[in-house]
């Protein structure tokens, strides 16, 4: 408390020092005047008494001084002085100081974007309550470390036989349904819950309540917030209203909170209803008897005072327990948990990385401005060193010049980071409008909250300390008399600038390594716009529609889509239509193990193949080339199945030989194979060219419907676009409530499956491009300030009869030999650095030669000009001026 | 080198406050005299340190000053003792007496 007392005095102190300086004055002007009359009263001389007086009190201005100090607070008034001091000096440098801030910001913006990535998806918990005790279990087979999703029977064992959890609630995590409400009917995402999820969640509500025990088939909704608000028009009183879902009536009970769009949070579902109802929006959900199928996520609470490794121990247990009382589907399986709101485990690795390599890069950007900063500041520095040196000679300590120092660097340090938060601010913006090439629902927008900003202003801090390091440095060093005498008093005999050329190495360094992994970004994407997709994209219009969330049965869903093609193809405009149940390079699709009938039942036999269902005439609407056999179109609809594959497939599963004729099979059907048309990338641009085989789409619909919609594809003569409202019309002549989904051109939905290349170069291509910016404007400086500290000895050598052209090449050579240090050190960091990013590149290798001959060639250039300019500057000194500057 | 102004601040601040226990209302001169007094040549006190540690006690909130007028008719700020430094004086002096006490004896 006194403490305290006294730091507010001493605040006061600093405020009200004009007043408070007379009074001492007064008080010590009386405590001599007294002393001198003691001293006169024993016999001294006035004078002398007062002399003494003086001497015992230690002097009037010492005194003075150190009172002032104790009345103040002498460091709080030395940083403001520091800091004004500062501002004004940075203020009146404003090239160097916009030039610094703009590096230090881009590179802070930089870091800060990436950081809100991170921070997204890896550090945020889930909007559940207490996330902490939370957790999403998975089960595991024959000790693999990840993942499947739970049979019902399995959830339901667990439930009533853990003792480690006092909750555990399971869900299916995507159900499609359209929606009524204002407006032309939606299809929207949602998830089946078991009564117990929002208890287990601790969800909060914004208006009405979760489902409770007794509601597990009840015909309820909650919704979420979005949803409500854009559907409903936020009505408050929507609780016990009752809603359309694909023509179902269910009663609202509650509305979720809008952080809450489904447990995995990157999924962006909005409504949910009881998993006994799920069957009415999904009817092809697997049973809820049936132990071998895994089709629910299961998160569990844990009791309070249990622990992590005491819920695993026990989940290890009854794992073992499971496999004796059903072995035939749980042996060998067993458990695996992490806390909910993690991103999925089969994801997380590749996010992990591709973050990891994004935040290294980053952080090789913030080094190389940095670098080029703390070149600037030092520039500064030696220029100042005058001034030091006499601030020095009339008594500043050398620790009080470097905090001044300190002060200054910090200042540009967090303006970087303002300005850097301002950058991050917009590049999120810009990210968070990218379309994901998947078709389910995502929320996958970043934004700049508490965590980016407390890491932003980390790194300024970080950074505007390191800055001012080389600048305190220099700024104790002078010596005094070479300084005063005006001379360079930072350079020791036999070392020139030897910090400011290790800082420019180490820049040009960095940025080989960036301008390398850039480089082979760009390559990739290069190649992925190269890559043979084996189909045709121009004049192309898609369109999906789910007629299964509308209550239409398999068959009456197979009866639509052919009436719906005829229709669109008969449309003006139009030179075909077909139907499909997932476009090619969606991302995702069907695929089964297929092998010729008679062949050993190893597992190696089985090959992994994608399947589509089509229309007659799908692959001529494509400009699918079609090798051998014929097109669909003679099959009948519960005739013998027929297939058509790719070549990969007649290369893969049947050895090459005649594959017309031949049966295969998959998942327990035969089909015959009429026909053999070109590879297509079938899922991703990434992926290896592997087996497809195409089905009926007439023969397949009931067997094996769709769970993500159904999508017609219409081949036009001119635009797309102009032919959308046509075939919408057409859609909703057949049904006017059905939702339509997807709608966009083929190049559209291609440029989307271009995603992560583009995403990846323009990322890495931004960062390079900064990198190098910096990195020549740093070596430019240093070439320039080298020349202009050599003014003289360059006079001399022309005055001796050195020609400009010698001149020229001595500056040149001394920018060049640090480039080429540089280059060698850079290089071989960034050969081995790119194995990393072996995994994002498509089609071309990690040590691409063309990348890592281009580079160092390309660096070298930009070095050369950024080198020719102070050469030239030097060429052209006149021996005359610069001998007489001195 | 910085224990060693502690230990002497908090000296002379004690030294301080008895004193103006003992003798009332003071000014920084007589302080000074009467300090130098009673610790003989122990403390070599140079008398203009005493202000900023008079400041140190007024922030403090143990003593408060005031102008007032000299026995020999001079204007002085004179010192007096807080209640909280009635209070300080008689816990500080407990204190070193318990810890001196033994060693006199020994």
């Amino acid at each position: 408390m006194r403490k305290l007392r006294a730091l507010w005095m001493r605040l006061c102190g600093l405020i009200a020092a004009g007043q408070a300086n007379g009074d001492i004055d007064a008080e010590l002007a009386s405590h001599i005047d007294m002393h001198t009359e003691d001293g006169i009263r024993a016999g001294l001389s006035p004078e002398e008494a007062r002399r003494q007086a003086l001497i015992r009190l230690g002097g009037m201005e010492q005194t003075r001084q150190a009172y002032r100090e104790r009345r103040g607070l002498p460091w709080l008034e030395s940083l403001l002085r520091d800091l004004g001091y500062g501002l004004r000096r940075l203020g009146k440098h404003r090239g160097a100081t916009a030039m610094a801030i703009l590096s230090i910001g881009l590179g802070i913006g930089a870091n800060a974007t990436i950081f809100s990535m991170v921070s997204r998806f890896v550090l945020r918990p889930a909007p559940m309550g207490d996330p902490t005790t939370l957790l999403a279990i998975q089960t595991t087979h024959q000790g693999d470390r990840c993942c499947n999703e739970f049979p019902y029977p399995v959830y339901a064992d667990l439930r009533d036989q853990a003792q480690s959890f006092s909750g555990v609630a399971a869900y299916n995590e995507l159900i499609p349904a359209s929606i009524g409400g204002s407006g032309e009917p939606e299809r929207v995402w949602g998830q089946a819950v078991t009564s117990n999820f929002f208890s287990v969640a601790q969800l909060p509500m914004v208006l009405g309540r979760g489902f409770v025990e007794g509601e597990e088939n009840a015909p309820e909704i909650v919704l979420g917030a979005a949803l409500w608000r854009r559907r409903f028009n936020a009505d408050p009183a929507i609780a016990g209203k009752t809603i359309t879902l694909s023509g179902h009536a269910y009663t609202v009970i509650g509305v979720v909170s809008p952080a809450f769009h489904g447990a995995e949070q990157v999924l962006y579902t909005q409504f949910w209803v009881p998993l006994g109802n799920a069957p009415t929006l999904a009817p092809n959900l697997p049973k809820e008897s049936d132990r071998g199928q895994h089709w629910l996520q299961v998160l569990a609470r844990l009791k309070p005072g249990v622990t992590r490794e005491q819920a695993a121990a026990e989940l290890k247990t009854l794992a073992s327990r499971f496999a004796q009382s059903n072995p035939a589907t749980d042996k060998g399986n067993g458990f695996f948990f992490e806390q909910a709101g993690s991103l999925p485990p089969s994801v997380s690795g590749d996010t992990m990385l591709f973050l990891a390599a994004l935040s290294a890069v980053a952080l090789l950007v913030l080094a190389i401005a940095g670098a080029n900063v703390a070149n600037i500041l030092f520039a500064q520095a030696a220029a100042r060193q005058r001034d030091m040196a006499v601030r020095l000679a009339l008594g500043a300590t050398r620790a009080r010049l470097q905090r001044q120092m300190l002060t200054e660097s910090l200042l540009l340090g967090l303006g970087g980071g303002v300005l850097g938060v301002l950058l991050s601010l917009w590049a999120t913006s810009a990210l968070s409008g990218i379309r994901l090439p998947v078709p389910v629902p995502l929320d996958v927008s970043i934004g700049v909250g508490w965590r980016v900003l407390l890491y932003s202003f980390a790194l300024s801090l970080v950074s505007g300390v390191l800055l001012g390091l080389a600048p305190a440095w220099a700024a104790a060093r002078p010596l005094l008399a070479n300084a005063l005498k005006g001379e360079d008093a930072l350079a020791r005999p036999g070392r020139r600038f030897a910090l400011r050329n290790l800082l420019v190495v180490a820049q040009i360094a960095m940025s080989v390594v960036l301008l390398c992994i850039t480089g082979l970004f760009l390559r990739s994407l290069q190649s992925a716009s190269t890559i043979d997709i084996g189909f045709r994209t121009d004049n192309m219009l898609m369109m999906s529609v789910d007629p299964s969330v509308h209550g239409y049965s398999p068959a009456r869903t197979a009866n639509f889509m052919i009436r719906l093609q005829e229709r669109a193809a008969a449309l003006p405009g139009v030179v075909s239509a077909v139907a499909t149940d997932v476009a090619p390079l969606s991302g995702y699709g069907r695929s089964d193990g297929f092998r010729i009938p008679g062949s050993p039942d190893a597992p190696s036999s089985w090959v992994n193949t994608t399947l589509f269902m089509v229309t007659p005439g799908y692959f001529d609407t494509l400009g699918i080339p079609r090798i051998a056999g014929s097109d669909f179109g003679s099959e009948t609809a519960d005739g013998p199945r027929v297939g058509i594959v790719n070549q990969a497939f007649v290369e893969q599963v049947l050895g090459g030989r005649n594959p017309i004729g031949v049966q295969v099979s998959g998942a327990g059907v035969l089909y015959q194979i009429v026909g053999v048309v070109g590879n297509v990338k079938a899922r991703t641009l990434g992926e290896n060219t592997h087996p497809v085989l195409y089905r009926s789409l007439k023969q397949t619909v009931s067997s094996d419907p769709s769970s993500m919609g159904y999508t017609l594809l219409v081949r036009t003569g001119g635009s797309p676009a102009s032919i959308e409202p046509a075939v919408r019309r057409q859609i909703y002549a057949l049904d006017r409530s059905m939702a339509i989904y997807n709608e966009q051109t083929m190049d559209e939905h291609i440029r989307a499956a271009y995603f992560l290349p583009h995403l990846a170069a323009s990322l890495f291509g931004a960062f390079g491009f900064i990198g190098l910016v910096l990195a020549a404007v740093g070596l430019f400086g240093v070439m320039s300030y080298s020349v202009s500290r050599r003014t003289r000895e360059i006079g001399i050598r022309m005055a001796l009869g050195a020609k400009p052209g010698t001149v020229e090449r001595l500056v040149l050579r001394q920018g060049m030999i640090l480039t080429l240090i540089a280059v060698a050190l850079g290089w071989p960091a960034a050969w081995m650095l790119s194995k990393m990013a072996s995994s994002f590149l498509y089609g071309i290798q990690p040590h691409d030669a063309l990348t890592f001959a281009v580079v160092p060639l390309f660096l070298a250039a930009i070095a050369l000009v950024a080198c020719w300019i102070p050469a030239r500057r030097a060429a052209s000194v006149d021996p005359m001026q610069a001998l007489r500057a001195e | 080198m910085g224990e060693k102004t502690d230990v002497w601040q908090g000296t002379l601040a004690l030294m301080v406050l008895r004193t103006l226990e003992s003798m009332g209302p003071q000014h920084g001169y007589g302080l000074a005299r009467r300090i130098e007094q009673t610790s003989g040549d122990l403390l070599q006190l140079n008398y203009g340190t005493l202000y900023p540690a008079l400041l140190k006690l007024e922030q403090e909130g143990f003593i408060r000053s005031n102008w007032g007028v000299s026995d020999n008719n001079r204007r002085a700020k004179y010192y007096e003792l807080t209640k909280a430094g009635q209070r300080q004086v008689k816990k500080a002096t407990a204190i070193l007496a318990r810890f001196l006490t033994p060693a006199q004896e020994a």
